[in-house]
Order: structure tokens, then sequence, then C-alpha cells
């Protein structure tokens, strides 16, 4: 009897194990194909897809597509996507309702609303007029062109969203090909740190990058002029002469960060605000400009 | 030495079953209760409206705690896409246009198309000719129609929406609500003086596509019945009009099935033919319009095939919970009355605070897992009344004591 139950217990083990998830196009825009036993077919809604089927998505198209008839997802980048691969995205939430009740009440009796001056985030996003565009992402004008010198790993790519979304997507191009991205990257914050992409580029070329909400696009694209340290000597020394005989150490710093941020190479002036606020602690310009330096570009 | 965990446990279960059952059986409670629920039918037997200046009461009027399952509680997000409905959303097409889309339709060869689209009058005569030959061609095709009720009784029925008159079949697209409620029910049937039988746009296409599902929507629906919204927007197969056109559908997918064409708003603001349904994300207070009028008739649809209706629980049954309920509550209220009036309003707050969240989660659980809809509203009003019952309760238990001898557990200027 025992060996009977393992084998029972075996055999519904190996069978959930073998069950495969079953897929179905739900939409699609743009040119999408389907591969299935090595037979390319254009992508037709409502399409059953074994798991072993993989779906071709190009530039500017996309597809949804629904998994075991109940989970949803979306392939927005060009791609060949084995569907395989996207299990994951096969799993529902599996919560009860009861569960979600408590939660709920938990979550309302806890949490206060605020005023609408207490809760800026939270109020301050209704507006009253009409859209003629529908970009949700700005990115302060000041990261139009970044000179980067690959020498701070940490200084942030950022942007604010105008709506509530979550999950942002991250695309750095090269200067010859914008409609192909070198890095896609699904970021949960409003900022990447350079060090994130910084492996993809290469001294002494160009690069664009954009930030979108998760399933939009953003056409506005900001450089990274990533300069060799060759060039960036250069830049420094040009700087360091420019300064008076009599100065400080600190003031010495200040400026030269100062001059640095005016030729947007932005991390390394952070690096000189830092040094003056540091040699001299006391005062006060110097601690207010690298506290303003570092809430302008998301520095924590 | 400490007393294990389990007999800590029991003796305060002991304890608090004592504090609800030590006056369950008194006199006082019994009639307190009975006070109660006098003090309900007098107080609505008042023959004005003395709500109509009060913001809780007007607000409330639409109000159902079910609601709350299917918006915040994830009720139907796991629904599987229904494989047996097909929406084609026709954007803003014209009749020309509506006429090709309903031709291609046609050429997938499904059960039962169904269009759900009033045309009140006359436009370019070439598009009405081509619309209406198209009509006339598809005789699985159900056509829409409003239905214009007149005379005192509302029973003179009139047809309007139906200038294009060559459809085979036409079946009313009247929701009974109006425009600003939540669409809860729906009356699929409908008679005028004459007996004359009309039947709504979702019972004719059931009719259509499967009989023996029919018949017991039929008589489960004989007057008025609950929608059980099981499925949102996405949880069925749209499709737009122009891959329709375009042959970018699977024809397996339409084939044999139901394929209904309506509008689907992908804009927010834009609220045309969209409802309020207790899916709606927002489940209180002003919303938009959340369903789209083709997807609220999709889950009427979906609820018959699927035999997935909800049970009403009958008014006695209701009532009778309610008193229980309230006759529980009143011997717990009373014992703190009477032995520990200094927590009386502190213990009373927190119970009713505790009983509106426990029985607004039975309903919930009930209705989602059984599908029984059980009204306690009713319970809720009689748990917040008991409170303020007691202290009447108390002047006329001691009046009735002076006047008459009734025996009483309260004493006179006790409070």
């Amino acid at each position: 009897m025992k060996k009977l139950s393992f084998l029972f217990l075996f055999c519904s083990v190996a069978v959930a194990s073998m069950a495969q998830n079953n897929f179905l196009l739900y939409s699609f825009k743009g040119n999408v194909s389907v591969v299935e036993n090595s037979v390319e077919s254009k992508a037709k809604v409502g399409k059953p897809l074994a798991a072993n089927a993989s779906v071709k998505v190009t530039a500017g198209a996309a597809v949804t597509l629904i998994c075991n008839e109940a989970a949803m997802f979306t392939f927005t980048k060009p791609g060949n996507y084995l569907l395989s691969q996207f299990g994951d995205s096969c799993k529902v939430s599996s919560s009860s309702v009861s569960a979600n009740y408590v939660k709920y009440v938990w979550a309302s009796m806890t949490k206060t609303s605020g005023s609408t001056g207490s809760n800026r985030k939270a109020y301050m996003n209704t507006v009253g007029a009409v859209s003629r565009s529908i970009n949700n992402i700005w990115i302060d004008p000041r990261l139009d062109t970044l000179n980067y010198t690959g020498n701070s790993a940490e200084f942030p790519l950022s942007w604010k969203s105008y709506s509530d979304a979550k999950n942002f997507d991250f695309s750095l191009y090269t200067s010859d090909n914008i409609s192909t991205p070198i890095l896609s990257n699904s970021v949960g914050k409003l900022k990447i740190p350079i060090g994130e992409i910084s492996a993809k580029m290469k001294p002494g070329n160009s690069y664009f990058w954009t930030a979108a909400v998760k399933g939009e696009e953003n056409d506005e694209l900001k450089i990274i002029n990533y300069v060799t340290k060759e060039t960036y000597n250069a830049v420094l020394e040009t700087i360091r002469k420019q300064g008076a005989s009599f100065e400080a150490p600190a003031e010495q710093a200040y400026r030269i960060a100062f001059m640095l941020e005016d030729a947007h190479y932005l991390s390394e002036a952070y690096q000189y605000y830092t040094k003056a606020a540091t040699l001299d602690a006391t005062n006060v310009l110097y601690r207010s400009t690298l506290m303003s330096f570092k809430k302008d570009y998301e520095i924590k | 030495m400490d007393k294990p965990l389990h007999k800590h446990i029991s003796h305060h279960a002991r304890r608090i079953h004592g504090h609800i059952t030590k006056y369950l059986y008194e006199r006082d409670t019994i009639f307190a209760t009975i006070w109660v629920f006098l003090f309900i039918v007098i107080l609505g037997s008042i023959p004005l409206n003395l709500g109509s200046l009060n913001p809780i009461k007007l607000s409330l009027k639409d109000f159902d705690f079910n609601d709350l399952a299917y918006s915040k509680l994830g009720q139907g997000k796991n629904t599987d896409l229904d494989n047996n409905i097909k929406i084609i959303d026709i954007g803003q097409a014209n009749r020309e246009e509506l006429a090709m889309m309903l031709d291609k339709g046609a050429s997938y060869n499904p059960k039962v198309m169904a269009l759900d689209v009033l045309f009140y009058a006359e436009k370019d005569p070439h598009q009405d000719s081509l619309i209406k030959e198209t009509f006339k061609r598809n005789k699985n095709l159900i056509a829409a129609t409003q239905l214009i009720p007149s005379g005192k009784e509302g029973d003179t029925i009139s047809k309007a929406g139906n200038y294009i008159n060559t459809a085979s079949k036409y079946a009313y697209v009247n929701l009974f609500t109006d425009s600003f409620s939540t669409i809860r029910y729906h009356e699929p049937f409908l008679k005028d003086y004459k007996g004359t039988e009309y039947k709504s746009f979702s019972a004719s296409i059931i009719e259509a596509y499967n009989q023996e599902a029919y018949e017991k929507f039929e008589k489960k629906a004989h007057h008025k019945i609950i929608i059980n919204y099981s499925r949102h927007e996405n949880q069925y197969l749209i499709i737009p009009w122009e891959d329709l056109m375009m042959d970018n559908v699977d024809s397996a997918a339409l084939k044999g099935k139901i394929l209904l064409f309506g509008y689907i708003s992908h804009n927010k603001d834009d609220i045309s033919d969209k409802f309020f349904t207790p899916m709606n994300h927002r489940w209180y207070g002003k919303s938009i319009p959340d369903m789209p009028g083709i997807v609220v008739h999709a889950n009427i649809i979906s609820m018959a095939l699927d035999g997935n209706y909800v049970k009403k629980l009958p008014l006695w049954a209701n009532l009778l919970i309610a008193v229980l309920v309230c006759w529980l509550h009143m011997s717990f209220f009373i014992r703190y009355y009477l032995e520990s009036h200094i927590w009386f309003h502190l213990v009373a707050k927190i119970a009713q605070v505790a009983s509106a969240i426990f029985f607004v989660w039975l309903g919930i659980y009930f209705f989602g897992k059984y599908r029984i809809k059980v009204d306690l509203k009713m319970s809720l009003i009689v748990i917040a009344l008991a409170v303020d019952v007691i202290y009447f309760y108390e002047a006329w238990a001691v009046w009735m004591n002076k006047k008459f001898g009734y025996k009483t557990v309260f004493k006179p200027h006790h409070h």
C-alpha cells in the first residue's frame, strides 16, 4: 500500500512537471510572426501556440499573449522569443479573496490619505488641461548632454514620471542607430546608475539614451559622450590653469567642480563639489551647492 | 507555574462566551431586540424622504459590499478567457464599414453574430442599402433595438434604433437602469400589455448559441437576474475590426463561436456606451464608467453558458440573520451596560467595528465561494442601532416597571 502511494505521488509529480503551458496570441501590432515546428507564419489574433513555439517581433511591433487563458504579458522589444522560456509569466496570483480582504482592511485602517499640502505626490498630479502628447516622462534638460569618463559608476541618469507607473524601460542607443537599442533594461526606480550601462559603451564614442513608462515610447533622446582619459585630462588641465594664484584647495575644488558641471562632466563635478565641501566643512555655500547638486541629479 | 497556552485561550474564550451569553435569555435582551426592529419599521414608515439631504445616504444609495470583492479583492481576476465569445471592436466604423465587417465576420462561420449598434434614422442611401443587404444575407445575425415603454403603466412598447430593418432577428439592448447606477441586474424578458414577449440581446444570443443553456437561463431569469460579472474586458478576445478585415485572425478562433460586434472605448475619457459595474476600480463615491456595454452583454452570456448564476438569499433569511446578530449583540452590550458601564461605549464601538468587518467578510465569502448573495445591510444597521436603543429601552423598562410591575434587570436612574 505504501509503495502504491509513493508510485501515485511520483506519477502525479511527473505529470505536473511535464504539463506544458498553452499560449494564445491575444493581440499584436506591426510585423509579428510565429515559428512553430520550424515553420514561420504570420501572426494571427486568437491563434493558440504551444510552449515550443517562438514569436518574432520586429522593431516598432508589439504582441500580447495569454498563457493558460489567464496570465497576460506583452513583448514590445524587437527579438525572437521562445515561449518555453516564459513559464514564469504564466503564474497568476493565487491569494484568496479572504486573504485579500484582510490585507485591504488592514491597509485601509493604517493608511492615511493626507492632505494636499502634506502629500504632494498624491494630489498634485491632477492637471486641468488637455494633452497633446503621451510622453509621461520628463528628463531634466541639464542631462541633455553628459560627458562621461568612466570614473564614477554611481552617478545616476534620472527622470521624472507624470504617471503612477512603477516600471520603466531604459534604452541605450549608438549614435548611428536609434532604432535598435544596444541595451534595454527594465527599471523599477526613476534612475539608473551609469555604471550599469558603462559596459556597453566604449571610450571615444557617443550614445543616446532615453527612458519611458513600461509599454510606452519616448522619442526624447539624451546624449552621453564617453570621453577618453586623455580628452578629460586635457579639459581638467585647462580648467586648473584658469585659477588665481592665491586659490585655496577648497576654493580650487569648488571652481573646478563648477566649470566641470558647465562642461557637462557631471559625475566628475560631483567629486569636486564633494571635495570642496569636505576641505572646508564650515563653508555654507559649498555645502548647500553640494546638497542642491545631489538633489538635482537624484544622487543619494 | 504558568498555565499552558491552550488553557489561557480556553479560559478567555469561556470569559467572552460568558460576556455574550450571560444576558442572552433575559426578557430584556429579547424585548430590546424587538425594539430595534420596531424602530427600523417606524423610521422606515415615515412617508418622507428624510435622507434627501443626507450625503451619506445619497452616496450609499448605489452601494453594495460585494462590489469590494470584484474591485479590490481580485474576484474574477483569474477567470479564464471565454472561448465561446469573441468581440469585434467596431471602433468608429460607418454603416458601409459595418456591412463589410459583418460579411467578413460571417466568412469565418461563427455560429451567432450580434451587432450592438442602433440605427435611428436614414443616412447615406448607398451605405444604408449596403448594410440592409448584409442584414438580409446573414441569417445568424442578431441586431439591436431599443424598447421605448409608454402609457401609464409603461406596458405599451414601441421600438427604436431599428431603422435598418432587414435583419432576421432583433433583440432589445435596454439595461433598465439609469446611466449613473451600477448595472447589477438584468431583465432578459419583457412583456407588453398584450402579452407580447420581447427578448434581450443577451437572451437572444444564448438562445441561438446553446438551447440547453437558454432553457436554464429562461427558468432562472424569468423576471430579473443578478449579473455575475466574471470577466473584465481583457478576459475576452477583443479583435480590432481592421485586424478582422485584414485576415489577421485565426479562423479556428471564430468558427462556431459567438461573434459580438460592439464599440470598445480605449480612452478612459470616452464614456460612450460605457457603464458602471461592480468591477469598477473605485467601488464607492464618484467614479467614471468602467465597462463597455458589449462586455456587459458578454458577461451575461458567459454567466448563462457557464451556468454560473448568483443565488440571492430570500428576505426572510436575511431578516433571520439580522435578528440573530442583533440578539447576540444586545446581550453583549447589556452585560457591559449593567456591569462595566465605564467601558460600555468603548467596548460597544470596538464591537461594532469588529462586527462590521466580520459581517462584510462573511457576505463577500459567501458571494465568492458559493455565489450566494447575502444582504447583510440589515445586520449592520441593527448593530449600529442597538447601542442607542439600549438607552431608550432602559427608560421604557423602568417606566413599565413602575407602572405595571414589569420585571427588568435595569434599575431606575441607572445611567
